[in-house]
């Protein structure tokens, strides 16, 4: 073999060694994931080094914390993980339908065809099915009130492949109005603005949406209320802490006196700062039934918090840079960055704000404002790796919302699309293909299949009886999906089972070109790996 | 008093920190620190660390917390307590059932704070499957770590064959939220601070953490202007070795040069910390080192870092500034700016030690202090004179004449007396002295050769048995050591200058694709060897001729 004349300690994989070597790692991995698929999917349990226990249904967090060796599946992993970081869910199915691909494409390798037939006949399905899929998809119009129907429809969908379903349908509420909460017309959804903070507290089912925020911390002074209402708030960025001045600036003192004069003066100019804020705080604040909140992302230190105490006014300190932003969003007013531009204009409204204290932690809720922009939504759960699973859930429930909202239109669910697409490649176009390309296209077709046949494994059902029941429904021209309790096919338009066209889109994008890669490898070279390795 | 919040980032670093925790003898408070590392490298120990293991699940109301308060982080005035009293409780005798350090942590904990100490297993088997055991930096970490301490890097092929350039480590930060969770980490713990000093970060120069350092600093200058922070480069041995072939040299050498210019130019003092082979420097006189095992080399990188953080830790006194315990309090921001800010703006430094640091009784000790401080930095110049070098110095637990610890006038006349008659002197020296020796726990490896006694004397004769001793034999030792901004730093920072001109900004540089596919601009590099080439400049401004070449 050349290579071994260019570097004899290379090692070297030829031929139908290496393509099996890449078949047999999409398999595996395939059949890893593909139990997780669907509402009737089963869970992993993930056990750390120290006992840590993960529970999850989540193709992508299983991707991350499996710790993949294999270098054919870590390329279809992150081909999969890439998935979910664009669309924000599709991991499992895009691993699965690679994984299919390859076994497909197995059963014409072995009979001796050569891979860039099959190669050439998946390129051409590919665009017949995303075609296909142009046509399929139900436009759904977004206007300025979207149709919260449809949208819950999908989250509910997402929802209830990750968690058991009274609790996914609960959820489904909140990341709807999470994300109609933060939309604003013309402009792109930023799923950063729902804050999810999380409490070891209480049950899962009392996870809520916050209309306003919940901060993870709360104000350091002991003579600070705890609980206020009808609150001004300030949002602010400014040091009220007495630092030194910057390093660097070569200012010097020769004796004990000079400096605590320095040190008086610096002191000096940060209550200034603090009066200003005082001084607004008794503007605004006429009356004894308002109150005043600074949240600030800078420090304040003990001698600002007493004046600030002392004024009434309750302070947070260090706030996340991000809460920044959402407390103008949920609160109104202005974020300010220096105590001279400070008006009243600039103050944000919240009717509560208060503090509960969980053990050593504290959270501070902001609520009851007026016309939110942003939100929190408050996981709650009795143990870390429930609180995991929701948070993992509600990320993907938010960003199936989000897509639906930005797409402007939804894929019947429930297997249905992969089995319309199917049939539409095998009965029509099949037989526009010149020669044996259209092996190709039987294979992707057939792969397309593997939806709906893991959806009814594991649901515990007989995956030749789905299918062809499926297929038969298909060619009377009824669209269906599979209903996973009884097995029968059923509508899923009247179900309300829809799925992400992004997603969808993306699996049918990138899963053939992963696969045509795989298949085109001849030889798997492994230069250097054996040299840095001592043994 | 104010906090120091400290960062580990890489295997390395923590499996160093995990000793400097150990020193603090502390129980029931956990470190004020953020660490990072591989997935999978806390060994037994889980991610939320050990003290809210035991916390009912149960949907209670109110969560009940063993023994922790709201200051709970407020673990200088603990520390600061034992300098002060010079009687640091050591923890070696607490009980340990089996002969695996950890496992026998997690298993008496509940019984531990009530119960009397019961060594049913000789503390010389724990010591001995430490010695032969230690995997992890959990290993042999007696601490308790605050749940939002210990981050795990993850993603897919993380280790260290894999993660090995500065690329990929700035990648991972960015990766998924990652950056964005430890950011918010260190947050968490600097919105507790009154009053915060400083920031104390550590972090492995090789691999791909210090890429993740990197933007980890980068964000704490955006975030925390004017908090300032004290970086400690530090390099395993086992990295100095680990290059085969011409590829991979290339590689790890223009790793090092990228990396030390980065971090560089993003804190305002560094201190590259770790030799090649430590065992056979003239800094482990008296000691006797495995250089293949982290758990041995770490210690002593601890040790130093420790003795240089003390200061830090000191109370304030008035301005008649000296008590009988210790005196020379000094921030890390007035460190910083006497090492750094003075006139001549160098931000890198050497450190020294002495371990243990030599009495002061006789008339040549001092001297013979002195010439036992030895560099643990690297490819540092021997003998440099150098008439701007300014430097800060910490030594505690001397002994003076008499046998009794020495007190900071005893050490102060001496060490001048000492260097007025030497060859080199700093232009400016400070000094800090405590009577508190340097405690060695139980889960100290055992590194000290046997001219070392039991608190930490030099003895005129070897002790009779094994070659080496631990914390069973030794219970302290005095330390001394020293942060130097010295021109002898400057073939560490020519020969980085030279490699990333020979390998990554000459015409046709053989890593010239490498660093490109780290992420790197030509123009980003040229910056870089900007930066190293003004860092020489500023100590020898005779280089100047050679660094205008292009």
């Amino acid at each position: 073999m050349s290579i071994r004349v260019l570097n004899p300690n290379a090692e070297v994989l030829n031929k139908s060694a290496a393509l099996h070597m890449n078949i047999n790692a999409a398999k595996g991995l395939q059949d890893v994931l593909k139990s997780n698929l669907g509402p009737k999917g089963t869970i992993k349990m993930l056990v750390g080094g120290a006992g840590d226990i993960k529970l999850t249904k989540d193709g992508n967090t299983l991707l991350k914390e499996m710790q993949i060796q294999n270098p054919t599946a870590i390329m279809i992993a992150r081909t999969a993980v890439a998935q979910d970081d664009i669309s924000g869910d599709g991991t499992t199915s895009t691993v699965i339908f690679i994984g299919e691909l390859m076994k497909q494409s197995e059963r014409y390798i072995d009979e001796g065809m050569h891979p860039r037939v099959l190669v050439d006949g998946f390129e051409i399905a590919k665009r017949a099915t995303l075609q296909f899929l142009e046509k399929f998809k139900t436009p759904v119009v977004m206007g300025d009130q979207p149709d919260r129907e449809i949208l819950k429809m999908v989250a509910r969908t997402t929802l209830r492949t990750k968690l058991y379903e009274a609790l996914a349908d609960q959820l489904t509420d909140i990341v709807t109005n999470a994300v109609l909460c933060i939309r604003k017309p013309e402009e792109a959804i930023d799923l950063f603005m729902v804050e999810i903070m999380h409490m070891r507290h209480k049950f899962d089912v009392d996870t809520r949406l916050v209309e306003g925020l919940v901060l993870d911390h709360g104000s350091r002074h002991p003579d600070m209320k705890r609980r206020a209402e009808n609150c001004y708030i300030l949002t602010c960025n400014v040091s009220l802490e007495y630092e030194k001045s910057e390093i660097n600036a070569g200012f010097f003192y020769s004796n004990a006196a000079q400096r605590e004069a320095m040190v008086a003066a610096e002191r000096r100019s940060v209550d200034e700062r603090v009066k200003k804020i005082i001084d607004l705080k008794n503007k605004v604040c006429v009356g004894g039934d308002k109150n005043f909140v600074v949240i600030n992302q800078k420090g304040i230190d003990p001698p600002s918090l007493d004046l600030l105490a002392r004024a009434g006014i309750v302070a947070l300190r260090r706030a996340k840079r991000r809460n920044m932003e959402r407390l103008v969003l949920a609160c109104g007013g202005e974020a300010v960055n220096s105590v001279d531009d400070l008006t009243p204009n600039c103050l944000g409204w919240a009717g509560l704000v208060y503090e509960h204290v969980l053990g050593e932690e504290k959270y501070t809720f902001v609520e009851n404002v007026k016309n939110p922009h942003s939100c929190t939504i408050l996981i709650k759960g009795p143990n870390d790796h429930t609180i995991a699973q929701i948070k993992d859930a509600i990320r993907d429930g938010l960003r199936a919302v989000k897509n639906t909202v930005e797409d402007e239109s939804v894929v019947l669910g429930a297997g249905a699309f992969e089995v319309a697409a199917r049939q539409h490649l095998i009965n029509e176009v099949k037989k526009t293909v010149k020669g044996r390309a259209q092996l190709g296209v039987e294979a992707f077709a057939d792969a397309l299949l593997v939806v709906p046949k893991t959806l009814a494994e594991n649901s515990g059902l007989d995956t030749q009886d789905v299918i062809i029941a499926l297929t038969g429904e298909h060619d009377k021209g009824n669209i269906v999906g599979l209903n996973q309790h009884s097995g029968d096919p059923i509508d899923p338009q009247m179900e309300g089972i829809f799925d992400n066209y992004s997603v969808k889109r993306q699996i049918i994008n990138s899963g053939p070109v992963i696969a045509s890669q795989l298949l085109l490898v001849d030889e798997v070279i492994r230069a250097g790996r054996n040299m840095r390795k001592p043994n | 008093m104010r906090e120091i919040v400290t960062l580990q980032v890489g295997t390395y670093a923590n499996f160093i920190g995990s000793h400097f925790w150990n020193f603090q003898g502390i129980l029931t408070y956990t470190p004020r620190l953020v660490s990072v590392d591989f997935q999978g490298s806390l060994g037994s120990m889980s991610s939320r660390g050990t003290l809210y293991r035991n916390i009912p699940s149960g949907p209670s109301d109110v969560v009940t917390c063993p023994q922790i308060s709201d200051s709970s982080l407020d673990l200088k005035d603990c520390v600061v307590k034992n300098v002060k009293t010079g009687n640091v409780s050591i923890h070696a005798s607490e009980p340990r059932k089996k002969n695996l350090f950890l496992q026998s942590l997690d298993e008496d904990e509940p019984e531990r704070v009530h119960n009397e100490p019961q060594s049913k297993v000789p503390d010389k088997d724990i010591v001995e499957s430490l010695e032969n055991d230690v995997q992890f930096w959990t290993d042999y970490s007696k601490v308790h770590y605050h749940p939002q301490s210990l981050y795990e890097l993850n993603g897919q092929c993380m280790d260290s064959q894999e993660f090995n350039n500065y690329g990929i480590g700035r990648d991972a930060f960015s990766r998924g939220l990652q950056g964005e969770e430890i950011n918010e980490r260190l947050r968490f713990f600097i919105e507790e601070c009154d009053h915060i000093q400083g920031i104390q970060f550590m972090v492995d120069n090789t691999g791909g953490f210090s890429g993740v350092a990197a933007e980890f600093l980068e964000s704490i200058a955006d975030e925390f202007t004017n908090v300032p922070v004290l970086l400690y480069a530090v390099q395993a041995p086992e990295s100095y070795t680990n290059a085969r072939g011409q590829k991979q040299t290339i590689s790890l050498k223009l790793h090092d040069a990228v990396s030390f210019s980065r971090l560089s130019s993003l804190s305002k003092l560094i201190v590259p910390v770790g030799l090649p082979s430590l065992s056979r420097s003239d800094a482990s006189r008296f000691l006797c080192i495995k250089d293949e095992k982290l758990y041995h080399s770490s210690a002593v990188y601890a040790s130093a870092i420790h003795s240089i953080s003390l200061p830090f830790r000191m109370k304030r006194l008035g301005p008649t500034g000296e008590s009988c315990y210790g005196s020379g309090a000094m921030d890390v921001y007035e460190v910083i700016q006497m090492l750094a800010g003075q006139a001549r703006q160098n931000r890198v430094t050497i450190l020294d030690v002495a371990m243990p640091a030599p009495s002061l009784s006789g008339k040549q000790a001092a001297k013979f202090l002195l010439r036992n401080l030895q560099p643990l930095t690297p490819e540092t110049a021997e003998d440099m004179e150098d008439l701007q070098a300014v430097e800060s110095m910490s030594i505690h637990g001397v002994l003076g004449h008499g046998g009794h610890q020495a007190s900071f006038s005893e050490v102060k006349d001496s060490l001048e007396a000492a260097s007025e008659h030497a060859m080199t002197r700093p232009m400016f020296s400070h000094l800090s002295v405590t009577t508190c020796p340097l405690p060695i726990p139980l889960p100290f490896p055992s590194i000290f050769g046997n001219l070392v006694g039991e608190h930490g004397e030099l003895l005129s004769s070897p002790n009779r048995g094994s070659l080496s001793r631990g914390s069973l034999d030794v219970e302290s030792i005095p330390m001394a050591a020293r942060l130097r901004s010295s021109s002898a730093i400057l073939p560490f920072l020519e020969n980085r200058l030279a490699n990333l001109r020979k390998y990554g900004l000459e015409r046709g540089a053989l890593g010239s694709g490498l660093v490109r596919s780290w992420g790197f601009e030509k123009d980003e590099l040229d910056d870089m060897g900007e930066v190293l080439s003004k860092m020489i400049v500023t100590l020898d401004p005779r280089s100047q001729a050679s660094s205008d070449s292009d």
